[in-house]
């Protein structure tokens, strides 16, 4: 029998004001109609304690395009969960702040795009830094940790420096420094985002020393590009094994992404038990344990640590979501990840534009 | 040497909350992290509320364990505050 999840991520709607060039939600998403509502989903978040769920994450899309929020807030309170908002900020004042927090809000992860406000507004495709930044020292005044997120790419790493100083400025406890990860938007622009091998390495470097320097004041988590790395990420966690992400509608993901992959059928709150759904249901077995496993991962010794990599990634790049992650350096398909890094690092390597995710607001 | 001196007075930082679970025992909710808490754990958390300080915090724990070495005792609250303190969990009142 499968131990129960330790996280619920809750995609409570698609609906975003900014249009990030790596936006990491579905290619198709689902409209407002769809949406569950409040009810539906305090259901969830009891349902998830029971199973042995301890901390909630209020995703999106923006969360707070939700004007039931708080009341979402107080019911994760009542559950017994801890909640954490990911947000751009866009929709949150004062207010609405004082309210969150009341209701029993943990933890806000506001993300930035860069710490040069140009640079910033032109990834998100709108003009939103300089509140954000408002944001930040509007949060401090509250009791709530505070997360200041940056995901880096090839077109702002070279600030990354001027990051970890704007958010040592702005005070906040917590630091997350994320490359892009390619699924999704991201995907699409991908040979506009992918960094060149030394910027990751520059990159590292630099966390490294911040992290060393800072410790105990603000903690710095980092998460590399998998494209580089040497053995895959252990992708959440492992299939089944401690995260449940419901959409907006009320479908029950292993992860964001796991939509991409052909012939699973995600089953909804709305028809079944969560835990049914995460014990029973097919789509949350299918790559659960090491039955699936094909050669190197099934006689591999890190079979354990990283599970095999990511199911949606051998999908995208191998054409089959039962692969070894193609990242992997042992994956007898790791030519596809050379071949895609290897344009980037050749001397001929250019900067293709990215495509935004709607056409953006004129900068102007 | 600790940076907690006797009269230090440590809480929990914003967002780092006591809770329990069936499944886990008493846990420590922190910014995207459980931390399990065995042994007196618990009871150092829990008294890390801004008003008592570190020799209060020992003299307790020496009375709760009174049948352990009290040196003991008061070298591992040090050591388990100085570790929260690295995590980002506790800070100074």
């Amino acid at each position: 029998m499968a131990s129960g999840p330790l996280s619920l991520i809750a995609e409570i709607t698609h609906r975003c004001p900014l249009h990030c060039v790596y936006c990491s939600n579905p290619l198709e998403m689902q409209p407002r109609l769809r949406e569950l509502p409040t009810e539906a989903w305090a259901k969830v978040f009891a349902s998830a304690a029971e199973l042995g769920v301890l901390q909630l994450h209020l995703t999106g899309g923006e969360p707070l395009a939700r004007t039931d929020l708080s009341a979402l807030v107080t019911a994760a309170r009542k559950a017994n969960l801890y909640s954490n908002l990911i947000t751009s900020g866009i929709g949150l004042h004062e207010e609405r702040l004082a309210a969150l927090v009341s209701a029993g809000l943990d933890h806000i992860q506001l993300s930035f795009q860069d710490a040069e406000e140009q640079a910033a507004n032109e990834i998100a495709g709108t003009r939103t830094h300089a509140l954000k930044v408002e944001l930040a020292r509007l949060i401090k005044r509250y009791r709530v940790a505070f997360t200041m997120n940056i995901v880096v790419h090839r077109r702002n790493l070279e600030r990354l420096p001027e990051m970890i100083a704007m958010a040592e400025e702005l005070a906040a406890d917590r630091l997350e420094i994320a490359h892009v990860q390619y699924y999704g938007w991201a995907l699409r622009n991908r040979d506009a985002l992918l960094p060149s091998r030394a910027q990751w390495e520059q990159s590292l470097e630099i966390i490294n020393a911040a992290r060393g320097r800072l410790q105990g004041r603000m903690r710095v988590d980092f998460v590399g590009p998998d494209y580089y790395a040497k053995y895959p990420k252990a992708c959440m966690g492992g299939w089944g094994r401690s995260v449940i992400l419901i959409d907006p509608g009320g479908r029950a993901l292993p992860c964001h992404a796991a939509g991409v992959i052909p012939g699973l059928a995600f089953d909804s709150v709305q028809q079944h038990d969560l835990r049914w759904i995460w014990e029973q249901s097919p789509a949350f077995r299918k790559f659960r344990g090491e039955e699936w496993m094909p050669e190197p991962c099934r006689s591999c010794d890190r079979r354990t640590q990283d599970f095999g990599g990511c199911r949606c990634q051998a999908m995208l790049l191998a054409g089959d979501a039962a692969a070894t992650d193609p990242v992997c350096t042992l994956s007898p398909m790791h030519q596809i990840v050379e071949a895609i890094t290897g344009a980037v690092n050749g001397s001929a390597a250019e900067t293709p534009d990215w495509v935004y995710r709607i056409d953006p607001i004129p900068a102007t | 040497m600790s940076r907690f001196s006797a009269a230090s007075q440590p809480r929990l930082r914003a967002g780092c909350r006591l809770s329990q679970s069936p499944q886990q025992g008493d846990v420590l909710l922190i910014p995207e992290g459980v931390l399990r808490l065995a042994g007196p754990g618990r009871k150092i958390v829990e008294r890390c509320d801004g008003s008592r300080n570190v020799a209060d915090i020992i003299r307790e724990l020496q009375a709760e364990f009174a049948s352990t070495d009290p040196a003991r005792i008061e070298s591992e609250v040090h050591i388990f505050l100085e570790r929260l303190h690295q995590k980002g969990v506790v800070e100074l009142a």
